[in-house]
């Protein structure tokens, strides 16, 4: 148990001509820690959670005050998140300035990216062009390895070890398409489609039974996994919502200036108005924030549905897409510019340029990267 | 800083004819809460941690009581488990439901234990081993050169070990896969009497062997054989499922002990459980054991540290749970024809999830996004 710690304090001590016996009970600093309580203190110690009431003193039989709690709390939670992402273990402490314009960090597809999703380990990136499929880039390298075919997708999600993709198949109509990624450059299969007239699809969401499409008409619309196609689906008469999110127990879509929360069945509907026309939403485990434009800001949202904050400048530029790595926030701007926020105190981390005529329009996190798709200048790139 | 949360507040004080001083003192809602303490209290308000004590204030000089310490912890915990997990950046906040929102992969006769290397999934067959790449389940190699495997796999030191019984050399052994080779015949490394399970401490692989009734700890050196030592703890009965603590090795025997060594395999601590000898693969979480009671249906969990039963769970879907699983968050048991998950930190359930009719799901891993579970029953791998 922290070996070094004590002998260091005990030869401190025996050359400051220390009693040996109250080097022994030295904690540390500390002279007033029982060795009970020794480890857990050291350890905030270490940490920089604590200094203790004085240089050497920590005062463990003091009452605690609300305050003081929770600077031990919050502190406490900093490190364990700072320490536990993927980018700590790769010593990845930084915060990216982009050098896309020298062609690092880049790659460069056939057509302008337009979505993006991440399945841990590859990016499926949907192109925004007629014709234009669904490209794979590894995760690891950055290397366009297989396209899928062409879809002109609206929103990619990955479940099941599948990619899915809605598309607008006719006009006012959306279809679900699945890919299968264990088979290489496979077909896309249609696997439900919602009636005739139903609205422009917008957005995609998957609640662990069923996906739900957003659209720009009078429902949402789910459809349930089955063993044969087509897939059943079901308007769910909620109104005209899109771009869904699922946070563990609801859904959430946006409607001009309100976001909405549905339970997973449609049943129940909490409308929770925000100031300005709701982009598109990310959950960070917490919260939900969605971009707002007009006037253009970032709205956090309890998962209860209390608006906790409404955060504005930081770059915010017309905001559109946003994603989570597990620590930051990341939103994509209209005049070539991502924001970013620590997500659990809020906090302002600034705005990166990311090259004039890149228009970024979509981003998803491996939890190492964000991988952000640059429409304007068909690329695909890492942050 | 987080000008739009200050303005509202400072709006609604002016409706209401506050001071403008005290509205710019204010963090969030709470007027009461000095700047110096202000960013720490307001990331527990934006984390659902604490609402205060009224809607506008925070009491930030009351006295803590052990109660609200707990719950700042407890929610302050399950906030760093829940966005540190790989699923968070991946935005996958959902847990499987349905049957058929299983993603599957047909992987040929009865899969029967698997084990994910962080970027693979490996999957045991009687005669084979099957490599599947996680990301999107395709597979990869099939590994061969072992009969009878019984399932027990373990993956450490960059490669995988699995113990069957040697195709010309007539004894029970330990197999090694090395994936960095294109020859995919397995290496027979080590002679071990009868072996149930696998296990690996940081140095040594384990072994325990049924029927003999014994432990084997097995040294890798640079040369084959590689060096076992076996030993045979007292009235242990047949010793099945090793499970490491990142200290210590446990056992499940049929006396109905779980049982805990020391490096040398002497017996520390035998916690004995009245539920019977039906017990299956347990897992540990960091904190406790996890174990698989079949014969009473039910899951003991044992702390670690003291060996002390924490709790049984039981739960009335929950029949012949046999192999436990943990992704980080989430303990996943195998049962009959479903698999039942719990949150591993409150050891609330989150519920029963059916995998088909005979469809007899079995030895579960994680690879810290998915679950993978083979169902030994209809010949699939699926991702949970």
């Amino acid at each position: 148990m922290k070996r070094l710690s004590i002998a260091s304090v005990a030869l401190l001590a025996l050359l400051a001509g220390g009693a040996v016996r109250v080097v022994q009970d030295q904690c540390g600093p500390f002279t007033d820690v029982t060795p009970a309580f020794c480890p857990y203190i050291l350890e905030l110690y270490y940490l920089g959670v604590t200094a203790g009431t004085s240089a050497t003193t920590f005062s463990p039989d003091d009452p605690l005050t609300r305050g003081q709690g929770s600077v031990f709390v919050a502190k406490g939670l900093n490190q364990a998140l700072a320490r536990s992402s993927r980018r700590a273990a790769l010593g990845q402490w930084w915060t990216t300035t982009p050098h896309w314009d020298l062609g690092l960090g880049v790659t460069t597809l056939g057509s302008s990216p337009r979505w993006v999703a991440c399945d841990g380990s590859d990016i499926w990136v949907g192109g925004e062009n007629p014709g234009a499929g669904v490209a794979r880039v590894r995760g690891s390298d950055g290397k366009l390895i297989e396209n899928h075919s062409a879809m002109n997708p609206q929103d990619i999600v990955i479940a099941m070890g599948r990619v899915f993709a809605v598309v607008e198949t006719a006009p006012f109509t959306g279809g679900l398409y699945s890919i299968d990624p264990s088979q290489p450059d496979s077909e896309a299969v249609l696997v439900g489609q919602t009636d005739a007239g139903a609205g422009d699809p917008e957005g995609l969401a998957f609640d662990g039974s069923k996906f739900w499409i957003g659209l720009n008409g009078n429902s949402m619309w789910t459809f349930t996994p089955s063993p044969s196609l087509p897939w059943t689906g079901q308007a769910v008469p909620v109104g005209s919502f899109y771009n869904p999110i699922f946070d563990g127990t609801f859904i959430w879509a946006a409607g001009g200036p309100s976001l909405v929360r549905i339970s997973s069945d449609g049943s129940t509907k909490l409308t929770v108005p925000v100031p300005a026309t709701v982009q598109r939403l990310v959950f960070d485990g917490a919260n939900v924030w969605a971009t707002t434009t007009s006037p253009d800001s970032v709205v956090v949202v309890s998962a209860g549905g209390t608006i906790v904050a409404n955060l504005t400048g930081n770059g915010l530029f017309l905001p559109g897409a946003l994603a989570f790595d597990g620590q930051r926030i990341l939103v994509t701007n209209a005049n070539d510019s991502i924001s970013l926020w620590t997500a659990a105190d809020l906090t302002p981390l600034g705005s990166v340029q990311t090259g004039a005529g890149t228009n970024p329009s979509s981003v998803c996190s491996d939890g190492v990267n964000f991988w952000v798709a640059l429409r304007g200048s068909g690329q695909l790139a890492r942050f | 800083m987080k000008k739009l949360l200050i303005l509202p507040v400072a709006l609604a004080a002016l409706l209401a004819g506050g001071a403008v001083r005290v509205v710019q003192d204010q963090c969030g809602p709470f007027t009461d809460v000095t700047p110096a303490f202000c960013p720490y209290i307001l990331e527990l308000y934006y984390l659902g941690v604490t609402a205060g004590t009224s809607a506008t204030t925070f009491s930030p000089d009351d006295p803590l009581t052990r109660g609200q310490g707990s719950v700042f912890v407890a929610k302050g915990l399950n906030q760093a488990l829940a966005r540190s997990s790989r699923r968070a950046a991946l935005g996958q906040w959902w847990t499987t439901k349905t049957q058929n929102a299983l993603g599957s992969t047909t992987v040929g006769a009865n899969p029967v234990f698997t084990v994910a290397d962080g970027a693979d999934v490996w999957v045991t067959f009687s005669e084979h081993v099957l490599r599947v790449r996680a990301s999107d389940a395709r597979i990869l190699e099939t590994w061969t050169g072992a009969t009878q495997l019984n399932g027990a796999i373990v993956a450490a030191m960059g490669q995988v070990f699995v113990t069957g019984y040697s195709a010309g050399g007539n004894h029970w052994a330990i197999f090694r896969i090395d994936p960095s080779q294109s020859d995919t015949t397995m290496a027979d490394v080590a002679t071990i009497p009868s072996p149930i399970s696998i296990a690996f401490d940081g140095a040594r692989l384990w072994t325990a062997n049924g029927d003999s009734r014994s432990i084997s700890i097995t040294t890798p050196g640079p040369t084959l054989p590689w060096s076992t030592t076996t030993v045979n703890p007292p009235d242990l009965g047949e010793t099945f499922y090793l499970t490491f603590d990142g200290a210590h090795m446990w056992v499940t025997a049929t006396n109905q002990q779980f049982v805990e060594f020391d490096e040398a395999g002497n017996i520390l601590r035998s916690v004995p459980l009245d539920f019977g000898s039906n017990l299956g693969k347990p897992v540990f979480d960091g904190a406790n054991f996890w174990i698989p009671d079949f014969g009473h249906n039910a899951v003991i969990v044992v702390r670690a540290s003291d060996g002390t039963v924490v709790t049984t769970l039981t739960a009335a879907e929950m029949v012949t749970p046999t192999i436990a699983a943990f992704d980080g968050t989430r303990v996943l048991v195998s049962c009959t024809d479903g698999v039942f998950l719990w949150n591993a930190a409150d050891l609330t359930p989150i519920g029963f999830t059916p995998t088909g009719a005979a469809s007899s799901p079995y030895g579960s891993s994680s690879d810290g996004i998915n679950f993978w579970i083979p169902l030994e029953g209809i010949d699939q791998l699926v991702r949970f």
